[in-house]
């Protein structure tokens, strides 16, 4: 392009910007940004397991990209441990101190209010959905998934189910699991969840009740297994019907590969799309590091990187439009119909249902 | 004493045994099956071939060593002091011990890194040294439980205080007394405190994950991510890579000058 | 600091004149200092906020709101899960432990069965969270190692007869893989102590073993064998990664309620799980004072 062109892309995307208001979309310098990421040296993460959304190759990626050196903390940390990891370090700026964080929809607002992030918008800020990011650029939408289930063929040897309603069936007696307590871990609520919506439930505190009404009848029925569902233990035999994320249960498959055999399932009866949020942390020792990881994922390098580990990544139905997906990436993903009824629940709507989880669990299940 | 054949004994080990065993068995089976179909090593193949398995055990093994060492020049003279001539302050300290029990590792981490962030009084974690020794003092501060309770039993069944009478009345001054007199006659006691210590650290993850240093316990972790097989290779390989460092500690610590290195088979009686 | 001979139990000749005394006293207390500046620098200087945050809200105003809620049903019931289940895992793995020690110490069997139960306890001590859970899911699960060989070899029904590992009885089964352990470890010392010659002794009295060990056994190693309980207890109470792996989430000790404000991705409370650490902590507090007591009564006879 000649310069002259260049100038005038420039003035009309700065007047396009100067326009659009509220969604301020500048365009960012990646040269300088670049620079200075290189002069700061290293980003350092926080609960990135490499197998979840293949965040391995995203990371080596990102490496092999820039050349900078990647620090990976705690990879089993919650959305919790994130936010108070950020907390713990404000005075430090020592490798121990995350940069970035991806967290649980719900634990973005909570990091805005604690003032744990700094606001940011990448390059490709106007094709995620507004209701994914915070019009302030606080925190934005990665990736998403539904809540599926596994099913291990090697026990389950004749049909397997396809919704939550089959699965009140007797003959699965002892094999029904969540993935954990879900009061602690988000795929455990989002899996009550669904299954109230499958029940019935209209939203938030309704579908709560739904879904603990349903894993209590399963309990009683002998069907439900206490065990939280992993992989070690789907091989095993002890939990072989196990609901988790679609992108988890996937990446299993592979990991197993074909020891034993399973089948995934979109249930049929209640599908619920869980979304989680990237943020830059305020005392980042590296701001402009976090920057240019935020632009190298939301880029579609790094969104096609998601994608292969069975993640729909934020911008997925931009990419679609654009073409841009390899159709043998689009061929491993379960069939696009049964995301089409996907509900993502709202931030109310979560925050209505964890406090009936909250309050009711632990009576309901006899846990006590 | 009379010397008929010990049943009694001989059925208590064997059903102690079978239940230590059996479960390592079930393990070590399954871990067999990551090929389908078959019984093999898969499993174990797939974890050697991961470059930080080599890396990660000999920073955490390093890292116990000198985790009991510490603990046991801490926690021996200050369990001697306080039995013999301040045991007023016997239950305090007896209760500091026990805190480490209470306390989840995830708050004590982040409270180092609070205290000894780069921005405080003693920048620990600016540099890697430093956050080596602040795991290291992490691992003491979680083993101190064990390790003074150790220590603290071995001390009750010797007489300290004829043994210090005696060497102060030979002219040894209180640090002799610790280092010659005490110290070889509660090794025994030591020698458990520090297989408690060793095998708390080697496999801690908390700690070592927070901090970010390259410790065996994150490893594990990462590796048991999504996979079946993996991890209970994992964890039969790290049990018998910490016990034969236990049996290797017992034959350096308990071998008295002249000592045969392996035990008579025929002997009946505890040494 | 006054002249405070009489509180040390080592006999240093004649009282010494006033301002020896001082001077003796003085390096007692430097003989824990090193200990103390440990503890305050690494132990309790860290978990200070801890405290501190339990009377916190999420905004850091003062409150008492935390505290209050421990007293909640739910949480109540929690702590009395935790005191029972810690009871009774200690109380399994003291005697089991006794038994075992009482066995391979002192049993006449070989040194090398000594030994090799001593190295093995040092591993087995800490073998616990998702290996030690899946181990026994794996052994005594519905489809584990020893209930299938059960139903194939001896026809019973391990699970038709009532037995299930996922219940309270199976979970401290599960506590005692590391309590037995940790018992035997601490408690040979103490067993080592025993001197024979009491044994001969009582031996040549005319005494039975029974007698010997309820007058002269039992008698010397009661103040140690409450130390271990304690530990047991504490060690069991504060143990999470073996509960959440078994149980998932139908068992609600303290530990996993801390884990659900501290840790977790849904509740995020986390003053009021400092509140229920400060009352692990009140807990740990009592239970030491009644070993104090007890202690104090065992050791009586002692100088």
């Amino acid at each position: 392009m000649t310069s002259n062109t260049l100038k005038v892309l420039g003035m009309t995307t700065a007047m396009a910007a100067a326009f659009t208001g509220v969604a301020q979309a500048q365009t960012v310098d990646m040269d300088a940004l670049i620079a200075a990421a290189k002069a700061e040296g290293t980003l350092t993460t926080i609960a990135l397991p490499h197998d979840w959304c293949n965040y391995g190759a995203v990371i080596e990626g990102f490496k092999a990209k820039y050349g900078l050196e990647v620090n990976e903390l705690n990879p089993n940390a919650g959305s919790a441990d994130e936010l108070e990891a950020i907390k713990a370090n404000k005075d430090n700026t020592g490798p121990q101190a995350p940069d970035v964080i991806d967290v649980g929809l719900s634990f973005g607002p909570a990091a805005k209010a604690e003032g744990l992030i700094q606001p940011y918008k990448v390059s490709t800020w106007d094709t995620i959905p507004d209701s994914a990011k915070d019009a302030e650029g606080y925190w934005y939408g990665d990736y998403y998934g539904v809540l599926a289930i596994a099913v291990n063929k090697d026990v389950i040897t004749d049909a397997s189910p396809t919704s939550f309603a089959d699965l009140k069936d007797p003959k699965y007696a002892n094999m029904v699991a969540i993935p954990g307590d879900p009061r602690t871990g988000n795929s455990s609520m989002m899996s009550l969840y669904a299954a109230g919506t499958a029940m019935g439930g209209k939203g938030g505190a309704e579908t709560a009740t739904a879904g603990i009404a349903y894993l209590k009848e399963l309990k009683t029925a002998g069907n439900f297994v206490d065990v939280g569902g992993s992989a070690q233990n789907f091989a095993q035999g002890t939990t072989p019907i196990m609901m988790d994320w679609d992108y988890n249960v996937l990446a299993m498959r592979d990991k197993l590969a074909g020891n034993p055999p399973m089948d995934i399932v979109i249930p049929s009866d209640g599908v619920i799309a869980g979304v989680y949020v990237q943020a830059i942390s305020a005392y980042a020792p590296h701001p402009n590091a976090a920057k240019l990881w935020m632009e190298y994922l939301y880029s579609d390098e790094g969104q096609l990187g998601w994608l292969s580990g069975y993640c729909h990544p934020i911008r997925f139905n931009d990419m679609v439009a654009r073409g841009v997906i390899p159709a043998d990436l689009m061929a491993k993903l379960p069939p696009a119909e049964a995301y089409e009824k996907a509900i993502f629940p709202t931030l109310d709507e979560q925050s209505a249902a964890k406090a009936v989880v909250a309050e009711t669990w632990a009576t309901e299940m006899g846990a006590n | 004493m009379k010397k008929t054949f010990p049943v009694g004994a001989v059925l208590t080990a064997l059903f102690a045994a079978s239940f230590f065993i059996v479960p390592l068995i079930a393990t070590f089976y399954f871990s067999l099956k990551m090929t389908r179909g078959e019984l093999g090593f898969a499993a174990y193949a797939s974890v050697f071939n991961s470059a930080a398995f080599l890396n990660t055990i000999v920073y955490s093994t390093v890292a116990s060593l000198i985790a009991i060492l510490i603990g046991a020049v801490i926690i021996v003279p200050t369990a001697y002091w306080v039995r013999l001539k301040v045991p007023k302050l016997r239950p305090i300290v007896e209760f500091i011990s026990l805190l480490p029990l209470i306390v989840p590792p995830v708050v004590l981490v982040f409270g180092y890194i609070r205290l000894f962030g780069s921005n405080s009084w003693l920048p620990l974690t600016s540099s890697t040294f430093g956050t080596d020794l602040l795991l290291v003092i992490g691992y003491v501060v979680l083993s101190m439980p064990y390790m003074f309770r150790a220590v603290d039993n071995g001390m009750a069944a010797i007489d300290i205080a004829t043994l210090t009478e005696a060497a102060e009345s030979l002219g040894a001054s209180r640090l002799r007394t610790i280092v010659t007199v005490i110290f070889p006659n509660v090794r025994a006691a030591i020698i458990s405190g520090a297989f408690l210590t060793f095998s708390i650290s080697l496999g801690e993850f908390v700690l070592a994950s927070l901090l970010n240093r390259p410790a065996f316990g994150p490893y594990l972790v990462q590796l048991g991510q999504d996979r079946a097989y993996e991890p209970a290779a994992l964890a039969i390989m790290s049990f018998g890579f910490t016990w034969g460092c236990m049996v290797l500690m017992q034959l350096f610590a308990t071998k008295k000058p002249g000592q045969r290195w392996l035990p008579r088979f025929a002997q009946r009686t505890t040494p | 600091m006054t002249l405070d001979v009489s509180a040390s139990t080592a006999d240093l000749g004649a009282p010494a004149p006033r301002t020896r005394a001082v001077r003796v006293t003085d390096w007692n207390w430097l003989g824990v200092t090193p200990f103390f500046l440990f503890a305050f620098l690494f132990l309790i200087g860290p978990v200070l906020y801890l405290v501190v945050g339990a009377f916190q809200n999420a905004e850091g105003a003062f409150t008492f709101a935390n505290i209050i809620e421990l007293g909640s049903p739910n949480i109540a019931a929690s702590f009395s899960l935790s005191i029972r289940l810690s009871l009774l895992s200690a109380l399994m793995g003291a005697v089991a432990g006794l038994l075992l020690g009482h066995a391979v110490i002192l049993g006449g069997l070989p040194v090398w069965v000594r030994n090799a139960f001593t190295t093995f306890s040092g591993v087995a001590s800490n073998f616990a969270g998702v290996p030690l859970a899946f181990a026994f899911i794996a052994t005594l699960g519905r489809l584990g190692l020893v209930t299938v060989l059960l139903r194939d070899l001896f026809g019973i029904d391990l699970y038709a007869s009532g037995f299930n590992l996922f219940s309270f009885v199976g979970l401290s089964i599960v506590y005692l893989y590391f309590q037995l352990p940790l018992m035997f470890l601490i408690i040979a010392p103490a067993l080592d102590g025993l001197k024979t010659e009491w044994r001969e002794a009582a031996e040549i009295l005319g005494a039975s073993r029974r007698q010997y060990w309820q007058m002269v056994g039992l008698p010397v190693l009661t103040p140690t064998i409450l130390g271990c309980f304690l530990l047991l207890f504490a060690n069991a109470f504060g143990t999470l990664a073996t509960v959440y792996a078994l149980m998932g989430s139908g068992f609600d000790v303290v530990p996993i309620v801390l884990f659900q404000q501290i840790r977790g991705n849904v509740l995020y409370n986390p003053n009021l799980g400092y509140a229920l650490a400060l009352g692990m902590v009140v807990i740990m507090g009592v239970s030491n004072t009644l070993y104090l007591i007890l202690r104090n009564r065992a050791e009586r006879w002692q100088k």
